[in-house]
């Protein structure tokens, strides 16, 4: 199963997981789109692994879309075999953008979780170690990756 | 940083970013004795908001400080970041400039690759011999990219469409003299370190990262390959002229620093190889395409993956009705490889003497972790 197509891989995924994901997506050769519901984002994320053979994991960031108010967590992931990357997308609300960690499946996207929570301020439920990464811990100005952030630090 | 709780025995000790063998970067050792416990990463001395910087300004004004991202080796990040816009605004680049734009990669990743070496060298104790020799004979190439490109360090030579300049008259000829100069010192390099005994005492069996290790925790680039693992982003997804040229992917069985190292160094070979081909067979033709100044954008996304000479770096550009892209994400190899530092005592035992060979053995690029 981990060295196929983006075509056979995009029909196995919609047809063993369609209650699952919103859509996938072949955005060119080599790149898929997965976009999942949050409520399903680690039985997704485990068969990507284990069935689909998407092992490496590359990096992860947020999109902030304030016009329509929510916001996309993408995790990007390499196959090795068939060499295609994913990105596995999930949309939060703005409001309250939290999600379950991937640490317990990549355990390697753990600097980067930490990235996107102090860069917008995503909550990843389970991270063991959320310590802010590259900002200073006495960082009070806001969530800089944040389409609203003027640079400015609150008046205290 | 939160401080964890540290027993009685173990004694912490902060190396960097003021270390001379460091870089900029606070690392947090937690020794047993000589042997290490934990290590933690204190990254960001050098975070400069790249992404946040990029978002507000237009497509080609974003080429300059993107390649401020790894001073050592520009053009590598600066075509992928060019390749991600050239996608999203549907540009089309004419061959000879792929073919140009192949040529100066390879040249600054035997740049960046010989610094690595000359700081492995540095690291093991062979200071300053080896490392001045790297240094001197970085300079010639140094010397060529600046007669191409005007400049001998980020040379924004690379524009939506194509190249900035043609090849100045000549210069294949300079290029296949440089070739045949590197390969004879590269001989000399190998019988003075790779297969000195004292280089080979403090680096065999050292950092050791297994197969299964570097694709679980996203090892890349020489990383990977020292791993025995033929994954290159050259091969497996051509950009540039990488389609037309013949090489290797090198890999490495041993898993250990003195086989990514020599992953390193027998890329060099490859990439001489490489300059050879392009400096006896670059076709002709226009050299870019034109590249309005104030193009505006459609909606729509593009994602480009290149081999940097520290390994795959990624460009996610996002991209709205405007003359911004909307959000630019930038995946460094040196963020990955940071995160395989911090595992890599756990996974294999590691003196306190270990750690500078380590670390330069993976080639982290701190100010490429931060960006």
């Amino acid at each position: 199963m981990s060295s196929v197509n983006e075509a056979e891989f995009v029909d196995a995924i919609s047809a063993s997981h369609s209650e699952s994901i919103e859509s996938a997506t072949i955005l060119r050769s080599k790149r898929v789109s997965v976009v999942v519901k949050l409520e399903a984002i680690l039985e997704v994320a485990e068969a990507l692994r284990d069935e689909y053979g998407f092992k490496t994991p590359s990096a992860a960031g947020g999109v902030d879309y304030n016009r329509e108010d929510r916001m996309q967590m993408i995790y990007y992931l390499f196959n090795p075999d068939s060499k295609i990357t994913l990105t596995y997308r999930v949309d939060l609300p703005r409001d309250d953008p939290s999600l379950p960690t991937l640490t317990g499946i990549w355990e390697a996207m753990s600097f980067h979780e930490r990235e996107a929570h102090e860069m917008f301020g995503i909550e990843f439920e389970g991270h063991s170690n959320m310590i802010p990464l590259l900002i200073t811990p006495d960082w009070r100005g806001g969530y800089p990756l944040r389409k609203d952030f003027k640079g400015e630090a609150p008046a205290e | 940083m939160s401080e964890p709780t540290i027993t009685p025995d173990i004694m912490r000790i902060s190396w960097g970013p003021q270390h001379p063998m460091s870089g900029q970067t606070r690392i947090l050792l937690d020794l047993d004795g000589e042997k290490i416990h934990k290590i933690t990463a204190d990254l960001g001395f050098t975070h400069r908001g790249m992404e946040k910087i990029l978002e507000n300004r237009t497509f080609l004004k974003g080429i300059i400080p993107i390649e401020r991202m790894a001073m050592i080796d520009t053009p590598n990040i600066g075509i992928g970041y060019v390749m991600a816009t050239e996608e999203v605004l549907g540009i089309e680049v004419p061959e000879r400039a792929n073919w140009i734009r192949s040529l100066v990669c390879e040249m600054s990743r035997i740049s960046s690759h010989l610094y690595a070496f000359g700081l492995q060298v540095e690291a093991t104790g062979f200071f300053p011999a080896v490392f001045l020799w790297t240094t001197a004979d970085r300079v010639l190439l140094l010397d060529l990219l600046e007669e191409l490109t005007g400049a001998r360090f980020s040379y924004n030579f690379f524009l939506p469409g194509g190249v900035m300049k043609d090849l100045p008259e000549g210069f294949e000829d300079r290029v296949i003299e440089i070739v045949h100069y590197l390969r004879r010192r590269f001989k000399d390099y190998w019988t003075a370190m790779i297969e000195n005994v004292l280089f080979e005492i403090r680096c065999n069996d050292v950092g050791i990262l297994t197969p299964e290790n570097a694709i679980r925790l996203g090892a890349c680039g020489p990383v990977v390959r020292g791993s025995g693992q033929p994954i290159d982003v050259r091969r497996d997804e051509p950009y540039a002229a990488y389609a037309d040229l013949d090489f290797d992917v090198i890999t490495e069985p041993a898993c250990d620093s003195m086989a990514r190292t020599k992953v390193r160094f027998r890329e060099i070979g490859e990439s001489l190889k490489m300059m050879e081909q392009i400096a006896n067979e670059i076709p002709g033709g226009p050299i870019r395409t034109r590249f309005p100044l104030f193009t505006r954008s459609k909606p729509g996304e593009a994602y480009s993956r290149v081999e940097t000479a520290r390994g795959e770096m990624g460009i996610h550009m996002f991209t709205n009705v405007g003359m911004n892209p909307y959000r630019v994400k930038i995946n460094s190899p040196s963020l990955r490889h940071m995160y395989i530092f911090e595992r890599l005592c756990e996974l294999d035992r590691m003196t306190m003497a270990d750690v500078p060979v380590v670390v330069n053995s993976l080639d982290v690029w701190y100010l490429d972790a931060d960006r």
